[in-house]
């Protein structure tokens, strides 16, 4: 604890870990009132909440610990279901479209456990450091090192915040939407989201919009999929991918890239911040994070399942965007389920188009020690709101463009995700195994071997993927 | 640990007597905000203090300039794989 902490924790009467401390009033509080903010007053009255759930007993427990979760619950599930996003849905649709039912399927449920092991982390940081990952990594690694960081970070969410617009705008599409007013509409959710001025609020619109990532389910089951053989897919992992290996594996690469990116780690870290998240918390974020991981897998499948009638006509998907899975579908599995799709590849772009926009918007604030939140007002934190709307409307932009390579954009992103990954999985773990940082809640043994072998299995499938590419003989491309 | 959610708990029980309704908590009433957040909460608090920097062992930057360069190298690629994915003859 440097001086001003020291300072400041003495004004308030305290004089312990600040990790640890709640912030009890004194006589001395007042001092300190008129540096409190209206993020800090939203924020206490989410925490109010809180404490009032957790302090019911007797024959109301029951319902208190079930309102508990629902107010700790948010940014688990919104980070995966952000993460189910247009060209992650579309990279599961194609793992259905080409090879059916079998590997993918155990395959997208494996890298879903990845997930919830690294963003685990996010939560024990965000909840006992109350800072930011890109606050974070700039204060304990320096400049040098936190730009590199944000470079990557803001590389992958740019592109990706096009995919996403590409994902509303073929969603769309299949309704005979105009893409300015698709993409114009688009935009306008995002506008009306972060209207609200508080986080609460945000959150919960948010969550709204993502549960329609579940419109894959009805779609999935009007494919009429065969249970048996998923059953005997998920024990087996058969029948193994065939065909050409170079593109197995890029499938393999973007099926990672479709659950586990960076730009999740700098988002639910911010979220959990935000959402005013203590230590006490942990272990209610660490079932949000599990639920959030659970429904999106879920809902991954449901997209494999829906997409399978493809492979069993003989439909070449390869090359095939939001809209056309749609419509190569209807005739399969009806114009009800193709409508479903085209719904949830749009819903997919608008859910993850606000949550990566806030995700870097948070990050540029954390980095310029402006004001972060979505709990403080407008005129308080213009460059944040900024951030994300200036972020999110280039983004759009890009999509109306005429000649924009948007089959560029597609192809690389989920890829690029994944080979960013590995130094963000770096900085995570050693942040985690901080003691300075984590105190008590520093990584036991068994979380670093699952945060190590992660990063080791993201670093061989590029290195895979990068030798592929250079000596395509060697996979017999 | 233990002592410290006792006291925390305690603070909450304050508030709930005197603050029935979450409305309440307002500037006006610096002691209600400050009783939910944690020392390190508080905006203020965050703005004036910082985590020092951590003094990197040499294996560690050579494993993160080694994952730096891996993410180059990695790009460079991807550019390839691209460029070979959109214009097949080539």
């Amino acid at each position: 604890m440097d001086d001003s902490k020291a300072h400041l924790t003495e004004s308030i009467g305290e004089t312990a870990h600040p990790t640890t401390q709640s912030a009890v009033a004194s006589p001395a509080a007042p001092e300190l009132a008129n540096l409190l903010t209206h993020e800090d007053v939203d924020r206490a009255r989410d925490r109010w909440e809180v404490a009032r759930a957790r302090s019911k007993g007797g024959r109301f427990k029951k319902i208190a610990n079930v309102r508990l979760l629902w107010l700790l619950v948010g940014p688990g599930v919104l980070v995966f279901l952000g993460e189910n996003d247009a060209p992650s849905m579309l990279s599961y649709s194609a793992d259905g479209s080409r090879f059916g039912i079998g590997f993918f399927i155990p395959f997208v449920v494996l890298t879903f456990v990845m997930g919830f092991i690294v963003q685990e982390m996010t939560v024990r940081l965000g909840a006992v450091t109350h800072r930011g990952h890109a606050e974070l990594i700039f204060d304990r690694f320096g400049k040098f090192w936190g730009f590199f960081s944000m470079g990557d970070l803001v590389l992958g969410n740019f592109l990706t915040l096009i995919t996403e617009f590409i994902g509303v705008r073929a969603g769309l599409g299949f309704f005979g939407v105009r893409p300015s007013i698709a993409v114009g509409g688009a935009l306008l959710i995002v506008v009306a989201a972060i209207t609200t001025g508080r986080y609460w609020t945000w959150e919960r619109i948010t969550l709204s919009l993502a549960i329609f990532n579940g419109l894959f389910i009805p779609a999935a089951i009007l494919a009429r999929p065969d249970w048996h053989a998923v059953g005997h897919a998920m024990v087996t992992w058969m029948p193994l991918p065939h065909g050409n290996r170079y593109e197995i594996l890029v499938m393999i690469l973007a099926t990672i890239g479709a659950t586990v990116t960076p730009w999740m780690l700098f988002f639910q870290q911010s979220a959990v911040v935000d959402k005013g998240m203590q230590p006490r918390d942990i272990n209610a974020g660490r079932f949000d994070t599990a639920l959030g991981a659970l429904l999106a897998a879920v809902f991954a499948i449901a997209a494999i399942l829906a997409t399978t009638p493809l492979f069993h006509h003989g439909i070449n998907a390869a090359d095939f965007q939001g809209a056309q899975f749609a419509e190569a579908l209807e005739p399969l599995i009806g114009h009800l389920g193709a409508a479903l799709f085209a719904l949830g590849i749009f819903e997919a772009g608008i859910v993850a188009a606000i949550a990566i926009s806030t995700s870097s918007a948070y990050a540029f604030g954390e980095v310029l020690q402006t004001g972060h939140s979505l709990n403080r007002p407008l005129r308080e934190a213009w460059p944040f709101y900024l951030t994300l709307l200036g972020s999110a409307s280039a983004a759009a932009a890009l999509v109306l463009l005429p000649r924009f390579p948007l089959e560029f954009v597609v192809l690389t992103v989920n890829v690029i995700a994944v080979l960013a990954m590995p130094p963000a999985l770096a900085f995570l773990l050693l942040l985690v195994n901080d003691p300075e940082v984590m105190g008590e809640h520093v990584n036991g043994f068994w979380a670093n071997v699952a945060g190590v072998t992660v990063t080791i299995l993201l670093i061989c499938a590029g290195l895979g993927f990068g030798l592929a590419t250079v000596f395509p003989k060697w996979l017999g491309g | 640990m233990n002592s410290d959610y006792a006291r925390a708990a305690e603070s909450h029980r304050e508030v709930d007597e005197t603050a029935p309704d979450s409305k309440q908590i307002t500037l006006k009433d610096p002691r209600a905000v400050l009783s939910m957040l944690e020392v390190d909460q508080v905006v203020a608090a965050k703005r004036r203090t910082h985590f020092g920097r951590q003094r990197l062992s040499l294996r560690t930057r050579v494993l993160l300039w080694c994952l730096r360069v891996y993410v180059v190298l990695m790009l460079v690629i991807v550019a390839i794989s691209v460029v070979r994915a959109l214009h097949p003859g080539r």
